[in-house]
């Protein structure tokens, strides 16, 4: 379960001071699929950031599991994502000069998993986004929609209990996109895996469980139930 | 991240910008180059010179010589003692028959030979042409190469020659020399008459030497016997101001006594003594000044090369910041991002160390014959001689100092922000 309690991020100073997220506050249950929506620099991502403990808000609480990570120290944080986030970009971010089980391989690698153990975890996240085939190519000579197969390969390679996706299908054409959709939603599904999608698309967002508006920082209407009202 | 995966990773990353590090590596391989020969030359001098020293000394050998005046620049105080003027303020003491005595009573002492001063006329046998020579007084701790026949058991009647006299004086081969006479002509240094008084004393030839480039004297040299050498020393001095004093003494230390001990006791007495360690050390010096210039040469290059290393991986850290950001946002920890970039940092100085080492491996094992034919060494000496352990010290070395040129541009990874990195496009 993740608490998102009041949380407020300020970028700026003084006059210039700009608060990119405002006062949020929401609950998402184990292995639900949450919507966030919103237009660009609505604050979505920011709160994206906040979520995954890449980004530190100054006020509130983002509890996951029990733990509130943003009073846990930057050591700590690594672990929290090495061993239970998964991330999924827009751009991909796959690295286009290594073979693709290199590029599953890195989430392990960070995590520390043994080398016996991680042929096989790659072997099997290659086989359910269906590039085992393409495990010995380069990352580069593979199409748009195989690379984000391989960036989903690469976040379910060590079984994480939430995946991030930013704008998953932003750079594919309806047809590929779908096709990652459906690869997420399915292993979601099967496993009980929080995921969170960050996106401007309403097709995708109406295929959550959850969705929740974003509107200059502030939540403009949501159907998760808020953990503070959940306590009254 | 476990480090055999940060070192696998940091390898690709190498690989994968083939020429940047090539070119980069190349500039620490001229300092790894330098540094390797000048190793292996100082390795190369050191034993070359072990070589000679020992194959013309006596570990139990000294060579002693009166205490000289250090200060030439003021005027000398006049002394009785034996000396030999140069002009002016410029002398150098001799030892006396006296001093040679005095030595000789120390008890560690086996033997001393006073070096005789042979001004031999010529050389000659009958129905030859007269040659001009220099004889020495043999030495058995002198390595001499004999063609035929040998030192072992010389006498007073003995001389041992150098081919090249063999050939001048019209024996067919060195076998056919051995047993035969040869006339050896000294002028007495005492006499009144112009030409002086000569006399011509018979030797029998003993062995026929070729040239030994590990031998200083042995040349052009013929060699008799200590009793043979007195005898023509005393027909040549006797008379003159100069006979029985000497330029200098071989002392031959008892077995067993340390040579070192006895120079000691020597010098207790007022006299300069010099092992053969002692010369050694003297040469070694030499050897480790020149060493030292070829040195600094090198680590110059590999000072130079640093910054190319630090611009390089600032260059990797910007190229890559979107990897860099990745790996961050997957929970890679800001230190294993520094080692990621330190170790690759180390890849490039251990290529341009091995690079740099191989090539001066190839370019000095070419070169070596080379070297000793044009410095006419003696066949089988090697002037550069390349030691694994430094080799290797040198490429441990250099990978240091590369990760130590790493130091900064992993900083600057490390600390990237992965939220900014990852909006780099």
């Amino acid at each position: 379960m993740i608490d998102v309690k009041h949380v407020t991020k300020t970028y700026g100073k003084k006059q210039n001071a700009f608060k990119a997220i405002d006062d949020i506050s929401f609950t998402v249950p184990d292995g639900a699929s949450v919507a966030i929506i919103g237009k660009s620099g609505s604050g979505k991502s920011t709160l994206m950031h906040a979520m995954s403990g890449l980004d530190k808000p100054e006020q509130g609480e983002i509890i996951i599991d029990g733990q509130n990570i943003l009073t846990l120290k930057q050591k700590q944080v690594d672990l929290f994502r090495a061993e239970k986030i998964g991330f999924i970009f827009q751009s991909f971010y796959v690295q286009a000069n290594e073979a693709v089980s290199d590029n599953v391989s890195l989430p392990l690698e960070i995590a520390g998993v043994g080398y016996a153990e991680r042929k096989r975890k790659i072997d099997e996240a290659l086989e359910s986004v269906e590039l085992l085939d393409k495990k010995n190519s380069k990352a580069k000579n593979l199409s748009g929609g195989q690379k984000q197969r391989l960036a989903v390969a690469r976040a379910i390679v060590n079984q994480p209990r939430i995946i991030f996706a930013d704008e998953p299908t932003g750079n594919l054409d309806s047809v590929t996109g779908e096709k990652v959709e459906d690869l997420l939603f399915r292993y979601n599904k099967a496993n009980g895996v929080t995921l969170i999608i960050v996106t401007h698309d309403p097709d995708l967002a109406a295929k959550c469980d959850i969705q929740i508006q974003i509107k200059d920082g502030k939540i403009a209407s949501t159907t998760a139930p808020v953990a503070a009202e959940r306590a009254a | 991240m476990k480090l055999i995966d940060i070192t696998r990773r940091a390898g690709r990353s190498i690989r994968q910008a083939k020429a940047r590090t090539l070119l980069t590596s190349l500039a620490i391989g001229v300092g790894a180059f330098t540094i390797t020969l000048a190793l292996a030359a100082g390795a190369g001098g050191r034993q070359y010179a072990q070589d000679i020293v020992s194959a013309n000394t006596n570990t139990q050998e000294l060579q002693v010589s009166q205490k000289q005046a250090i200060d030439t620049s003021k005027p000398q105080e006049y002394s009785t003692d034996p000396t030999v003027s140069y002009g002016g303020r410029f002398t150098v003491k001799q030892l006396s028959q006296h001093d040679i005595d005095r030595i000789a009573k120390l008890a560690d002492v086996a033997s001393v030979t006073p070096s005789y001063n042979l001004d031999v006329q010529y050389i000659t046998r009958d129905g030859q042409k007269k040659y001009q020579a220099s004889v020495q007084t043999f030495n058995a701790s002198i390595q001499l190469n004999y063609l035929a026949g040998n030192g072992d058991s010389l006498d007073e009647s003995h001389i041992i020659i150098p081919d090249s006299y063999r050939q001048a004086l019209g024996f067919s081969s060195a076998k056919q020399a051995i047993g035969q006479t040869v006339h050896v002509v000294v002028a007495q240094g005492a006499s009144q008459t112009n030409p002086p008084a000569t006399k011509t004393f018979d030797f029998v030839i003993a062995g026929v030497t070729d040239k030994n480039a590990l031998a200083i004297s042995s040349g052009n040299s013929l060699y008799v016997s200590e009793a043979a050498a007195k005898t023509l020393y005393t027909y040549n001095q006797e008379g003159t101001r100069s006979f029985g004093n000497y330029m200098s003494a071989i002392v031959i230390a008892k077995n067993g006594v340390d040579a070192t001990k006895v120079k000691g006791e020597i010098q207790a007495l007022g006299y300069e003594a010099q092992t053969a360690q002692d010369l050694l050390s003297t040469v070694f010096q030499f050897i480790n000044v020149l060493q030292g210039i070829l040195l600094g040469f090198g680590v110059l290059a590999v000072l130079t090369s640093v910054f190319g290393i630090i611009n390089t991986q600032y260059i990797s850290v910007l190229e890559r910041t979107q990897q860099i950001g990745l790996m961050k946002a997957l929970g890679m920890r800001r230190r294993d991002v520094g080692r990621l970039f330190k170790l690759e940092a180390a890849w490039i100085g251990f290529l341009g160390g091995a690079i740099g080492a191989g090539l001066a491996i190839i370019a000095g094992t070419l070169a070596n014959p080379w070297i000793t034919q044009t410095l006419s060494l003696s066949k089988g000496t090697n002037l550069l001689i390349f030691q694994p352990l430094s080799v290797a010290i040198i490429i441990v070395g250099l990978m240091l100092v590369s990760v130590g040129a790493g130091i900064l541009p992993a900083r600057k990874a490390a600390k990237l922000d992965p939220i900014e990195a990852l909006r780099t496009e």
